[in-house]
This record gives C-alpha cells, sequence and structure tokens, in this order.
C-alpha cells in the first residue's frame, strides 16, 4: 500500500500496478514497471521495476504535482493477477469430504513455507500455493505416486488452533474411507509437532499412514527443501506402516530424509532444514524416494485393510494453558490458569518448579496454587523443559512434595507440545480427574516410552557420526 | 558495432549478508562438505527465466566446500541473509559519487536466479545503488547508467555433467559492479575506460586488489549479430582482441545464416541414429574406450550444411566449434563432423560408407557424431540441433579464453531472473544520509597528491600500479616517498625476475624502512637486504650476518683516512655501507695528503 496521496494519484490518472510509467524525482526521470509497496518503508517511495530487472525505489518529486507520475503504458504482462496480493483461502468447510480415487496418495494443503509464495505488498513469504501447483512444479511426483489434492487452509502454523485440528482429522477420515493408499499433510513447521501430536491421538489404529510434511527454506528459492521432502512424503505416504508421522530432512545435504514419530517430533532448529529430530526416540525410518530406499529404524504399525479398526476421537478442550516455569516465578500466576480446563506446565529437571521446602525468605512456593487448581479439577501436567530424559518427582523434596499435590508426569518422557496435544485430546474424552491422570501418564501412540534407550536424545545424530 | 563494459571489483568490508570476514581460505581441503540441488521458480512476474531453465535441463547435484573461519548458515543457505552490511554500502555510495551517479532513494536487495550452482539458495543477491553516472574519456563522455552492490558467487572447484564442486570462502563478498552504456567506440578505447573506472577505484583504497578481486564482462552487440557478454577478462591487454575477435565471430556467423537460408537448409528434423553398429569395432581411440565405458555412438544428419561446420569464424575456430560448445552442455567432450579429417579417427572406407548410406547423406549434406553414454549422448545433439536451428546470432554470456576467443557459457539471462530478496527490508538513503558520507578520495586528488610526492613518471607508474596503497602506507609510516616507489616499482620487480618473492611484503618493508629510517644501512644496499629478508628473516638479521649495517661516523673517518681519501677505491669496496655523500664531506673535511686522490 503507497501512502494516501499516492494512491490518489494513481486512481486519478488510471495506473495500476504493472502499467509501465514514468516517475520524476529530485534525481532526473525514472520509466519502469510499477510495482506492490511493502507493508515497511517509506509508503512515499514508489517501487519501480526497470527495464534491466532490478526494482528501485523513486521518491517521486512533489506529491502534488501530477506530473510526478505519468503513465507510459497499460501492463503488458500476461498474468498481471500473479503480482498482485494472494488471498488465503479459508474455507475449508466447502473442501471437507474426499473426492479423490481409491489407490492414490493424497495430498492436503495447510499451509506453511512449503507451499509459500512472495507476498510482494508485504514483501514477506505468504503460504499460498495450492497442491496442485505444487504437483505442476514437481512433475516427479506422478513417477512416486499418482496423487490427487486439496487445499484445506492457507495460513502460517502459529495461527492453527484445535479447530484446525480437527479439520484436518476429518479431511484424513474421509479421505481414508475413500480407500487412499496414504495421506501426505503440507505444513508449516514452527507448530508442526502439536499438529502431529493431535493427529496421533484423534486418529488411532489407522489402516494407512498420515505424513507431515514441510519446508524450512522458502518454495521461492531454487533451494528450497520443499521438493525432496515432499517428494519423500509422498513416498513414505505409499510405504508399509500406518503411524501418524512427520518427514523431514535427514541433514544439511539433499540427500535422505527421516520419518518421525507424530508424538516424538521437535522442530529444533529456527533455520536449518535438518532442524527436526526425534526426542528420546529414533525416528521410525530412514527413507530416500530417488535410492527407493525405506530403512526401518525402529518397529512400527504395519498398515490394515480393515478401515473399521480405526479409532476416531475427534473431541479436543480449546481451552488448556501451557506455562514455563522460570526461577522467580510468581504464584499469582498460577491463579489465572483457574480460567483454563487443563494446565502444562513445562517445569525444570526431573520435574520441580518453586515448592520452597526450606523456608527460604526470599524464594516463592507455588505449592499453594497448583493445589488450589487441582482441587477445582483443572489438571495440572508436567513436561520437561530438557525435552531430553524422563521425569521422576521421587527424587527430590520439591517433586515428592508436587506428585503429594497431585502434579500430573511422574515417570512421562513426552515432549511438552505433545503432552499439550494429549492433555487438549483427554479433556475432550473425560473430565474425571482419576481418569485423566491414568491417561496422561498411560503410553497411548508412542508418546511415553518405559524403557530409556541408552542413546542420548537423538540417536539419529549418534548414528551419522559413526557411520 | 556497440562496447559497453561491466566492471565488478570487490569491496574492503566483511561479507554483504552475514558477519564472516571476506578472506580467503589458503587451504584446499574441505573443512564441511555440503551436497544438494536446485530448482527452477517463477519471477514475480509469474515469467520463467531461459538462463534458469537451461541450467536446470542439465539435473546437476552440487557439492559445497565450507570452511569454519569463513563461513555460516548462511552461505551454506540454512539461515536467512542478515541486514546488508552497511560498511559495503558505503564504499559503493562513495564508488558512485566519484562516477557522478546519483543514489536511489530507497534500496531494494534482488535476487538473481543464478542456479549453476555457484550460489547455494540459487540467486545472487544484487542491489542497484546509483544511476546514471558517467566518467569522461578521449572519446567522449560514457554514461554508466547503473551502479550495483552485489555478492560474489562461490568458486568453481570441478564441473561434470552430473556434478558440480564449489567452495564457499568466496561466496558473499561484497562487489561493486559498474555497468557503462554501449559508448565505447573500439577496443583502445575499452581498455583506456576499463583502466579509468580501475583507477577511480582503486583511488577510494576500498576496493581489493590482486588477482580475481577485479573482473571485467564485455558486452558487444553487432548489426545483424545480437549482443553477446563476454565474462572473465581479468587482463586489460586482452579486451582489444576479444572485442575484435567477437565482432568476427559475429559476422561469420550472419554470413552462414545467409548462406544456410539461400540453401534451405534449416530447419534441422531430429532424425538421431545409433550407429555404434557401424563403429563398434572401428580402429579408432576414442570409439574402442568409448565403447569400453559403455558409450553409444549416436549421428545426426544436418542436410545441405556441407562446408558450413568446417567455416572458421574465429581464430582456431570453426562453426562446428559453436554447435561442439552446445553439446558440451550435456557433459560431452566434444564432437566428431564431417566437415573435419575424419582420418584422424581412423575409420575404414567401409565405415564411411555405411555411415553415409544409413544418414542417407547426399553430397551436400553434413553430419555430427557424439561418443557417450547413451542418454548424455541424446541430450548432446538435441543441444547441437537446438543451436543449429537458430535463425539468428543468439544471444549468450561467454566465457573468455586466454587467446582472445570466447566459448559459449549460457543463453543471456532476461529481466525474469530477478525477483525481490523478501527476507530483507528496504534501506531508504536519506539525503542527511548521503550528506554525511565522506566523499573519499578522487581520481584527480590521488594524482595531484601523488605528483607532489614523485617524479612525474613515477607519480603516473604508482597511480596504476597494484602497490599504490602499501605506498601510501609506507609514507604515512614515515618511508621517504622516492625510495618507497623505487623500490616497489623497480627493485622488487626484478627481484621477482630472479625469482625472489615474499610471503608477507608488507611486514617485509615496514620492517625494511623502519630500520633505514634508524639509518642502519644506505639505500645501495636496499636490493641485497630484500634478497636475505626473502626467506623471511628480520633486517636487523639480515644486516649482521650479511654485513650490510652502515659505516658511519668515526668508523668511516678511519675507512677514509685508511683509504687516503681516495673515494673511488672507497666506493668500490664499500659501495653497500656507505653512504656517497657522507664519504664526499668526510674527504673534504678531513684534506688527506695526496689531494690527487679527490
Amino acid at each position: 500500500m503507497y501512502a494516501p496521496e499516492i494512491e490518489k494519484l494513481l486512481k486519478q490518472k488510471k495506473i495500476s500496478l504493472g502499467d509501465q510509467v514514468k516517475v520524476v524525482s529530485s534525481s532526473g526521470e525514472f520509466i519502469g514497471l510499477l510495482m506492490p509497496r511493502p507493508e515497511y518503508g517509506d509508503q512515499g517511495v514508489l517501487i519501480i521495476k526497470l527495464n534491466t530487472g532490478y526494482n528501485v525505489g523513486i521518491a517521486p518529486l512533489s506529491l502534488n504535482d501530477p506530473t510526478s507520475i505519468e503513465i507510459v503504458s497499460k501492463s503488458s504482462l500476461t498474468k498481471p493477477t500473479n503480482i498482485k496480493t494472494a488471498k488465503p483461502t479459508n474455507s475449508p468447510e466447502k473442501h471437507i469430504g474426499a473426492n479423490g480415487s481409491a489407490g492414490e496418495v493424497v495430498v492436503l494443503g495447510c499451509g506453511g513455507t512449503i507451499a509459500s509464495k512472495v507476498d510482494y505488498k508485504s514483501g514477506a513469504v505468504y503460504p499460498a500455493i495450492s497442491p496442485e501447483e505444487l504437483r505442476a512444479s514437481f512433475p516427479q511426483i506422478e513417477k512416486i505416486s499418482t496423487i490427487h489434492t486439496k487445499q484445506l487452509f492457507s495460513i502460517f502454523s502459529e495461527d492453527m488452533s484445535v479447530w484446525h485440528w480437527q479439520q484436518m482429522a476429518e479431511a484424513c477420515i474421509a479421505e481414508i474411507k475413500e480407500g487412499v493408499t496414504g495421506i501426505v499433510l503440507m505444513h508449516g513447521t514452527d507448530t508442526l509437532g502439536y499438529s502431529s501430536a493431535a493427529l496421533s491421538f484423534m486418529l488411532q489404529n489407522l489402516p494407512v499412514p498420515i505424513v507431515f510434511v514441510g519446508a524450512q527454506r522458502s518454495s521461492d528459492r531454487p533451494s528450497s527443501d520443499n521438493e525432496q521432502n515432499l517428494l519423500n512424503a509422498i513416498f513414505a505416504a505409499k510405504a508399509d506402516f500406518a503411524e501418524v508421522s512427520v518427514c523431514m530432512h535427514g541433514e544439511s545435504n539433499d540427500s535422505f530424509a527421516f520419518l518421525h514419530r507424530g508424538t516424538r517430533i521437535r522442530k529444533m532448529h529456527t533455520s536449518r532444514r535438518d532442524a527436526f529430530r526425534s526426542i528420546n526416540a529414533s525416528p521410525l525410518a530412514k527413507i530416500d524416494y530417488a535410492s527407493n530406499k525405506f530403512e526401518k529404524l525402529q518397529e512400527t504399525k504395519p498398515r490394515s485393510t480393515d478401515v473399521g479398526k480405526i479409532e476416531i476421537n475427534t473431541k479436543m478442550s480449546d481451552n488448556v494453558a501451557m506455562a514455563y516455569f522460570h526461577p522467580g516465578m510468581q504464584p499469582g500466576f498460577f491463579k489465572h490458569l483457574s480460567a483454563y480446563d487443563g494446565a502444562v506446565v513445562i517445569a525444570t529437571g526431573m520435574g520441580h518448579v518453586a515448592t520452597n521446602p526450606f523456608g527460604e525468605k526470599h524464594s516463592k512456593s507455588l505449592l499453594e496454587p497448583i493445589k488450589e487448581l487441582i482441587s477445582s479439577n483443572i489438571p495440572v501436567v508436567f513436561a520437561p523443559q530438557t525435552l531430553s530424559g524422563r521425569l521422576n518427582l521421587n527424587v527430590y523434596s520439591a517433586g515428592r512434595l508436587l506428585k503429594e499435590a497431585g502434579v500430573i508426569g511422574d515417570g512421562c518422557d513426552y515432549l511438552p507440545e505433545t503432552a499439550f496435544a494429549k492433555l487438549s485430546w483427554v479433556l475432550g474424552q473425560t473430565k474425571d480427574m482419576k481418569k485423566i491422570k491414568e491417561l496422561m501418564e498411560k503410553n497411548l501412540v508412542g508418546e511415553i516410552s518405559s524403557r530409556s534407550t541408552l542413546d542420548f536424545d537423538e540417536p539419529q545424530f549418534i548414528e551419522r557420526c559413526c557411520e | 558495432m556497440k562496447i559497453g563494459i561491466e566492471i565488478h571489483s570487490r569491496l574492503l568490508s566483511d561479507k554483504l549478508f552475514c558477519n564472516c570476514p571476506s578472506t580467503l581460505t589458503e587451504d584446499q581441503s574441505p573443512e564441511i562438505k555440503i551436497e544438494r540441488m536446485l530448482h527452477p521458480v517463477l519471477s514475480e512476474l509469474g515469467e520463467s527465466d531461459r538462463t534458469g531453465i537451461a541450467e536446470f535441463k542439465k539435473g546437476k547435484t552440487f557439492e559445497y566446500w565450507a570452511y569454519r573461519n569463513c563461513n555460516c548458515l548462511v552461505e551454506t543457505d540454512e539461515e536467512p541473509p542478515h541486514p546488508l552490511n552497511s560498511d559495503a554500502l558505503k564504499i559503493v555510495l562513495q564508488i558512485a559519487m566519484q562516477l557522478n551517479a546519483t543514489p536511489v532513494d530507497e534500496v531494494q536487495i534482488m535476487r538473481k536466479m543464478v542456479i549453476d550452482g555457484s550460489n547455494t539458495s540459487g540467486f545472487q543477491r544484487t542491489s542497484l545503488i546509483a544511476l546514471n553516472g558517467h566518467i569522461e574519456s578521449s572519446k567522449g563522455t560514457i554514461n554508466i547508467p547503473m551502479i550495483a552492490l552485489e555478492e560474489e558467487s562461490s568458486g568453481i572447484v570441478s564441473s561434470s555433467e552430473n556434478r558440480a564442486v564449489y567452495r564457499l570462502d568466496r561466496l558473499g563478498i561484497p562487489l561493486v559492479e559498474i555497468s557503462t552504456s554501449p559508448d565505447i567506440k573500439d577496443g583502445a578505447h575499452l581498455v583506456e575506460v576499463a583502466e579509468k573506472i580501475g583507477l577511480i577505484l582503486r583511488a577510494t583504497g576500498k576496493v581489493a586488489r590482486g588477482l580475481g578481486t577485479i573482473r571485467q564482462d564485455v558486452n558487444v552487440s553487432t548489426e545483424g549479430g545480437s549482443r553477446v557478454e563476454i565474462k572473465g577478462a581479468q587482463d586489460l591487454k586482452m579486451l582489444p582482441p576479444l572485442v575484435d575477435i567477437e565482432v568476427k565471430r559475429q559476422l561469420e556467423l550472419v554470413k552462414i545464416l545467409v548462406e544456410l537460408r539461400e540453401r534451405k537448409a534449416l530447419p534441422i528434423k531430429s532424425e538421431v541414429v545409433d550407429v555404434t553398429k557401424i563403429l563398434h569395432s572401428a580402429n579408432s581411440p576414442l570409439i574402442i574406450n568409448g565403447l569400453k565405458a559403455g558409450a553409444v555412438v549416436l549421428a545426426q544428419k544436418l542436410p545441405l550444411h556441407k562446408g558450413i561446420l568446417g567455416r572458421e569464424i574465429a581464430p582456431g575456430k570453426r562453426y562446428g566449434t559453436e554447435l561442439s560448445d552446445y553439446a558440451k552442455r550435456a557433459g560431452v567432450k566434444g564432437l566428431i563432423h564431417s566437415d573435419e579429417n575424419l582420418d584422424k579417427y581412423s575409420f575404414s572406407e567401409t565405415e564411411i560408407t555405411q555411415l553415409r548410406s544409413i544418414l542417407d547423406l547426399s553430397d551436400a549434406d553434413a553430419f555430427v557424431m557424439v561418443v557417450a553414454p547413451a542418454e548424455q549422448a541424446q541430450k548432446a545433439l538435441s543441444y547441437v540441433i537446438e543451436r543449429a536451428n537458430m535463425d539468428h546470432v543468439p544471444e549468450e554470456t561467454r566465457r573468455a579464453n586466454p587467446d582472445g576467443t570466447s566459448t559459449f557459457m549460457r543463453p543471456l539471462p532476461g529481466r525474469a531472473r530477478l525477483y525481490p530478496e523478501t527476507d530483507i527490508p528496504p534501506t531508504r538513503l536519506t539525503q542527511e544520509f548521503l550528506q554525511s558520507l565522506d566523499r573519499g578520495e578522487s581520481l584527480e586528488d590521488k594524482k595531484a597528491k601523488l605528483e607532489k610526492l614523485l617524479n612525474p613518471d613515477l607519480a603516473k607508474t604508482m597511480l596504476r600500479s597494484r602497490n599504490l596503497h602499501l605506498f601510501e602506507k609506507l609514507v604515512e609510516l614515515g618511508a621517504d616517498p622516492m625510495m618507497a616507489a623505487t623500490t616497489l616499482e623497480n627493485t622488487l620487480v626484478s627481484l621477482r625476475r630472479d625469482g625472489i618473492e615474499f610471503n608477507d611484503l608488507e611486514k617485509t618493508l615496514k620492517d625494511l624502512f623502519g630500520e633505514y629510517k634508524k639509518g642502519s644501512f644506505v639505500k645501495a644496499a636496499i636490493p641485497d637486504v630484500l634478497k636475505g629478508m626473502a626467506k623471511g628473516s628480520p633486517a636487523s638479521t639480515v644486516l649482521k650476518v650479511f654485513r650490510l649495517q652502515k659505516i658511519t661516523g668515526i668508523e668511516l673517518e678511519k675507512l677514509v683516512a685508511k683509504e687516503q681519501c681516495n673515494q673511488a677505491a672507497i666506493m668500490q669496496k664499500y659501495r653497500l655501507q656507505v653512504d656517497p655523500q657522507e664519504v664526499t664531506e668526510l674527504i673534504a673535511k678531513l684534506k688527506c695528503e695526496n689531494p690527487d686522490y679527490r
């Protein structure tokens, strides 16, 4: 958007984006295509694409002088709409319901970097490529599988909510009933782990794989990891396993991908291609579509032809809080949690928050407010800040006090995000505090393991370095 | 004929989009290797670029060599770019002022699609900083429509059909790109303009010196021909032959086109024939080795092309070479064609007859043949047919060869190759900011300054010297300007001729002139002292070991007395240790008994 004076002048002269214009500035005359103005920066500066292809910012000499901007010729671009701002299509209702044929892989678009385009209005990357466009961009897809595609939403993954998880689950059910071979969900990477965990709980005993996939580097760059990730995900969707999973780059090279269990995955880097790591677990498989390789790294649930066995429970609470404990946290903070159905507290070490057992005068205990929440039937679930390792509320007095207060999570080695998705789901199944605790602390879909294996948190990494 | 030039010069600052130092690692082996692939994307206008498509057809894997001291996640395309380096921006603005150009009001960073793998991202970031500059030349004003700031690409290590290897140390070093209008009249004029722009850049003292730090791309267009960009001329002397040969090449190609039209030889239908069976027992090493390695021999008829392929279009380059350059993009080593002397392949009469028969050749026809693995050979011939069918001289980017000829690299990129870099917000250049900038030293300032310090000849040499910056540093440290300039431009040159080189010239000369300032040795000893220092010893040690310390004061008096004031004898024996003027003065003072020797 340009400054109001400029917009007015453009309207008056019937100049639209993409037209060839002449701009007079203090340093001379410039001729080029009028480009959209990013929302940041000086709104009084016109963006002109010169004949050489370079964009430059030119400040018109005077906004009051109508001769500062003149039209030279109307747009000759074949696709002028392409330089307009892409609008998100956010009406999934009409998309729910399968349209594909049995035996195919379905690719469902949920937005994110993997399906992003440059938004020349904000100047930022914007999720707007439909799966159809991706198929056109990557003809190799057809070599792996016939696919059909559907756009569920076009949003950044931080804008996802419980509602969106439920929409994804519903769309998957519809496709499974149609007899698809597997499902690929293109999703933003920032909250991908939450969505994959949520679907893991909502859809159990799957007959076919559900594979989430994203991209770390935007699809408007020739080096984007979108192509390799997507092709590997489609390849995985045809493989012999049937779980909710995540497929992402295995290393910085464009070589192989790891397939991770949906409840075990975490984005561990802001930008690297290999940001996704399985925590407290090994990835399910190491895969490479190009060499037709699917190397199992651990036991997975096999495919099944019995669609009837699928357990669908999409009810969830959309009112769960998550709090990150820090030193000096105010007890008053916990009072606000009473407005929620439940809370996940990301606790230190083996599951600790301040309880002040020694009566130190400068410390404040959180024990009382936590007890109050639990006694008013608001479950308080602990998850580890360390991500790696298991909670144990029996070792230190803080842990014992919290366990006694009714905190949930002793013995669990799930990720905080998984605990959040799980609690949201459990609260959709029951309100009974005893039942909630039982479900939370029991392994349902691979989110908790009974053994702490000898490898540290990234067995895939150890394997790689010792190859 | 129209000639323009683009000059790229590295700037003395950290990298353009991250905080890595702009140092090149001496280390040849990589610390980290990364393997990637690239695919083309659409520009903001929804257009796709022919360069991008051409490169993508190659389907290559790229291997990158990274180094911890000068590479980070930005160069490996694992992290978005940091904001534009403001030091580099200021240097370019200073250069723009010296070239009388007008800065843009807002700098927009663009991505220039380059998917030959030389940038890990698949594009080179570039931005137009200033417009409408000019310089004066002996043959009129040369306009400089654009001055851009861009990032250096990676350095190529090796390349084959399926794989290219690049070093990342260079990637991201800031470059200024100065493009002139096609106002240049001829080869000699081109040298003058290139030299002047080079001198203006160097006068700022903020551009890098040394091999590979400055590169010239020449644009040549001819009437009836087209625009061709020739990259990689590192030597000014190379420019005139480069232009002359390119003009001739285009003229010859136009002549060939006219003739092909008259013969009605175009278009050529793709009719690739597998002739492996005919040649499988050929006695040619090329075929024998090829077949052993699993290659096939494919041939294509070029109807009514007889004689054309052998036509010379540039020294040592025939139309056949032109086709072969296109074939090489598929990774094949070259072409065999019917206009060359086929004797060198030792084909038998029968083989040639069978070949002509299967290709259905008449006397007016020609053919091309390639020996390579099937898919590659197929690709190579499709490139050849694509080129042979062009009804015009193609717009190309070519690489300069040392002999003044050039080799096809890729089609000339179009505007669709540029789209905005959205990871970095634009930079507004306000009047206040621009006025606060130091204009730096102009070429005229620099010239005047040198003329004050040196005699006219040496001033002229120094202005053009790659040692200019070092000279200024030495003078600043108190070295005598004439002596510093003579040492840099004469003494070192003749030492180099004798094979004497210095690892750290700057350190050596600082030490040398520091020691001289103390009066430890005389001017005449400089070459000998330097010779001694070449192995890395400090000047003081060299003076002791080689007995080059200056003899002065009482010692010199004794010497003069001993030699009975015979100046010629003293100078002959002690030339490297005594100051002639001091000797003259002493002789005058001592008035030795035998005045005849004075």
